[in-house]
């Protein structure tokens, strides 16, 4: 998911552009040499069907297809599959799914807005045909209701209305004559029975006049009574809607939580300690760590699911790191909302940011590993490797030739480049047996050691035995042809023979005067041969 | 050996590579969780005791600290409010910092200054990117936007000028070249997080990356479907490793066990070295490129240790 470069550099395209310039000619032939159209940091495997048909099957699966994209991607990388496999699974899935998926990641982040309305109204029908997860279905459906909400709305007034003046008339054919009815039983009932019907008639007339302008007026009131409440039944509805919805929002942002609350809780059961220990520093530092800066990121709980989708692994988790108590107690205070007292406000920022960097005092000093620039890259694993098991001893003579140390004015050399006793031991030996001594007291140990020889590896043969199961992977790469490795291995009889008499002769004093006084002057003569080699390459 | 006491809990110490007395420590208050920082220089003496020649005080934690590989006084910080900002150690405490360049959008995790080209840096941020940068430009190169979690290490290969690795959250390492778009290869190279990465100084093609599962793989990128070795000894998650300068084989690390351990991946039992020194996690850990064998850490028990292999850190 390679995003392109971020847009305010302004160079897409040739991304280190001017100050790419100081280059040291070896360094570019090494590089081209290296380089060339295969470089060795590209990934040359062919893509592997078997891991394509996995992946296409794996993003086919609906719960996989209800997670956003970024997830799934992350997932079969870490899975081991290459960029060109994945983007061929991606390829190879049925195309509705990204769109879906999106518009699925819309909801999920948008929270329901409007504006994939239109995405979502033809997504509807092809949702309905898919199994889709329930959560975002259910928020289609409000959200195609609430779309509707306002047309909805409308008919309803109309209809409302319609059938409000319907009733008015109904009302009317109907209480009128009913009223009319019941007025005529009283009336029966004041006047006897003898009297002709004419006579009742008449003021009954009346009194029916009087009785439906009653009823009318009644009717009329009735009518607007009722559709008085049907308006306030009508705004009612609509506030009950909103708070529905918001309430279901509420509901799922609640829901969404809780369900990353317990997939944190299932990730750390079955995750190194460490792991969720270290999320939850950080899944606690970034909740401590509010607002003090822009932050692109609103939803950090988000991070913190993220964080544990590596599935369970096969490593058993050990005890969580003991944490120092006042840590503990920070940490506290920080969920707590309390601010730790001792923070000061700080005025960090530059001063002059324009202020022009001072001019360097010192050259660059080579690297220890540049001086073997020639040699090639790939031939050093073998050259360098020491098989030698040094625990707590020094490492054989023969990496690279020491990188420039300065001799200090003083007499003695300062402490960090002293070595201890042990270490100086087996090699002041070896150089005691290959150079002449000399006559020099010093007081102190010899100062930073120097390789006496150049040969790279010590003991490879006797390595060679302890290393043998390690090898084997190591024996396609190694470019050793035979020449090379019978001449070193020729010197490393001699190492041997060396090394052997030394063990013979025994241990030196504990204070390593002796031993470590006639060969400085040599190592000083070395040292400088060294130093002239060095610059010249 | 002297040791240094910081005020605030260490996170990150580099040598220098212009003067071997000289290191750079990055220090955040309370953990890191949530307060200042400081960024302290400091200088070896022969007579002993360490000698704090500088310190700069930020707003928010510092989180890892880098020299720049072209000028002997500057350095860059990793600051946890997401900037990343350049020291001049030439100019007045008053001048500093020369820069701030704040673009990240979460904490900015690691810096790492290329030693091939001598002019350009790359940082690693929690927001899941890396950006790349010039002393001279007020805003970054490039953006490397691919990872799925917070990017903890990112490394530049000590023979190629273009090429660096970098190591995330999300259980990947990936190997990226500047001249191209995307990375250029992907290793899945833990079940968990991985916390840091480094390359082999003598041999290009090979990485050791260290992760929360407690080991160290190193890895061939030429065959990078199966480790080299695997380096088992922590206790707890391994914080940061670091290949040696000098010894082809040789790689240094530090780990939430609280030790330092020194290994050689080569041999079969490849343990060699370890140095129970601190008292709380030990956090950062370097070794010196001017000098051979000599290793500093440090940790949240607010100490820097700078000893020589093979001897005894709290020794005085």
């Amino acid at each position: 998911m390679a995003t392109p470069p971020n847009p305010t550099d302004g160079n897409p395209q040739s991304p280190v552009p001017e100050a790419v310039k100081p280059m040291t000619n070896e360094q570019q032939d090494a590089d081209k040499g290296a380089i060339k159209d295969s470089s060795i940091f590209v990934n040359t495997e062919p893509i592997r069907e078997d891991q394509v048909q996995n992946a296409v099957k794996f993003l086919s699966h609906p719960k996989v297809k209800g997670s956003p994209v970024m997830y799934r991607r992350s997932f079969l990388e870490r899975k081991g599959l290459t960029k060109e496999e994945i983007d061929e699974a991606f390829r190879r899935v049925p195309d509705d799914s990204p769109s879906i998926s999106t518009t699925q990641t819309a909801i999920a982040t948008q929270g329901g807005q409007s504006q994939p309305a239109s995405n979502i109204q033809p997504q509807a029908p092809t949702q309905s045909l898919q199994p889709a997860p329930a959560v975002p279905a259910s928020k289609l459906g409000t959200l195609t209701s609430r779309q509707f909400h306002w047309s909805h709305a409308l008919l309803a007034v109309g209809v409302l209305a319609i059938s409000g003046a319907g009733t008015a008339v109904v009302f009317k054919n109907a209480v009128v004559p009913r009223l009319k009815s019941w007025i005529r039983k009283v009336v029966h009932e004041d006047v006897e029975e003898d009297v002709p019907d004419k006579t009742d008639r008449k003021p009954t007339l009346a009194e029916e006049a009087a009785a439906a302008a009653k009823a009318a007026a009644a009717a009329a009131s009735d009518v607007a009574r009722a559709s008085q409440e049907m308006l306030v039944s009508r705004t009612e509805e609509k506030k009950y809607f909103g708070e529905l919805l918001s309430v279901m929002d509420v509901q799922l942002q609640e829901m969404k939580s809780m369900s990353n609350s317990i997939k944190k809780l299932e990730g750390m059961e079955e995750v190194t300690f460490c792991q969720s220990n270290m999320q939850g520093r950080e899944v606690q530092v970034t909740s401590s760590r509010p607002s003090s800066y822009t932050n692109g990121r609103a939803d950090y709980d988000s991070r913190s699911a993220r964080s544990l989708s590596p599935p369970p692994a096969s490593v058993e988790p050990s005890a969580n790191p003991p944490h120092p108590k006042s840590y503990m107690e920070i940490m506290s205070m920080i969920q707590r909302g309390e601010r730790p007292p001792n923070i000061r406000e700080i005025n960090d920022l530059p001063p002059n940011p324009d202020q022009p960097v001072s001019n360097p005092r010192l050259a660059p000093k080579p690297k220890p590993w540049e001086g073997l620039q020639s040699q090639g890259s790939s031939t050093f694993t073998p050259e360098n490797s020491n098989g030698v098991n040094y625990y707590g001893q020094d490492y054989g003579p023969g990496t690279a030739p020491a990188s420039v140390y300065q001799s200090n004015g003083d007499g003695s050399a300062p402490w960090w480049q002293q070595k201890n006793v042990k270490i100086t031991e087996m090699d002041t030996e070896e150089n005691k047996t290959s150079h002449p001594s000399g006559t020099n007291e010093r007081p102190v140990q010899r100062p930073s050691w120097v390789p006496p020889q150049p040969p790279p590896v010590a003991m490879a043969e006797a390595a060679a035995a302890i290393r043998q199961p390690k090898k084997s992977p190591f024996e396609k790469e190694q470019q050793l042809t035979d020449e090379q490795f019978l001449a070193r291995s020729a010197e490393v009889t001699d190492e041997l023979q060396r090394v052997t008499k030394v063990s013979e002769s025994g241990g030196v004093a504990a204070d390593g005067g002796g031993a470590g006084i006639p060969m400085v002057t040599n190592t000083d003569e070395i040292q400088r041969e060294e130093e002239g080699s060095y610059y010249e390459a | 050996m002297p040791a240094f006491k910081t005020p605030f809990n260490g996170y990150a110490v580099k040598f220098s590579p212009f003067y071997e007395q000289r290191l750079a420590v990055a220090t955040s208050q309370n953990f890191g969780i949530l307060g200042n920082g400081r960024l302290h220089v400091i200088d070896l003496s022969p007579a002993g005791p360490i000698a704090e020649i500088a310190a700069f005080d930020t707003a928010d934690g510092v989180y890892d600290v880098s020299w720049s590989e072209s000028h002997d006084s500057l350095l860059i910080a990793a600051v946890a409010d997401g900037s990343v900002k350049l020291y001049d150690l030439s100019l007045p405490p008053t001048s500093n910092p020369v820069r701030s360049l704040s673009e990240h959008t979460r904490e900015t995790h690691s810096v790492d200054y290329n030693a091939v080209r001598r002019d350009s840096f790359i940082s690693s941020s929690w927001d899941d990117t890396i950006k790349l940068w010039t002393i001279d430009r007020p805003t970054s190169v490039r953006t490397f936007k691919e990872h799925a979690y917070c990017v903890y290490s990112a490394a530049w290969n000590p023979r190629h000028a273009d090429v660096f690795a970098s190591a995330s959250g999300d259980c990947t390492a990936r190997i990226w070249d500047v001249r191209e778009p995307g990375s250029t290869m992907i290793l899945p190279a833990h079940e968990f997080e991985i916390l840091s990465c480094d390359w082999n100084k003598y041999d290009d093609a090979i990485i050791a990356t260290s992760s929360v599962d407690k080991s160290i793989k190193v890895w061939d990128v030429r065959n990078y479907r199966i480790p080299v070795a695997v380096l088992n000894g922590h206790g707890y998650a391994v914080r940061k490793v670091k290949f040696s300068p000098h010894r082809a084989s040789v790689i240094v690390s530090c780990s939430y066990d609280m030790t330092v351990c020194m290994w050689d991946y080569m041999v079969e039992d490849s343990l060699i070295g370890r140095y129970d020194h601190h008292s709380e996690f030990a956090v950062g850990v370097d070794m010196s490129v001017l000098v051979e064998g000599l290793l500093a850490s440090t940790g949240w028990d607010e100490l820097v240790y700078v000893w020589q292999h093979g001897t005894d850190p709290k020794a005085p």
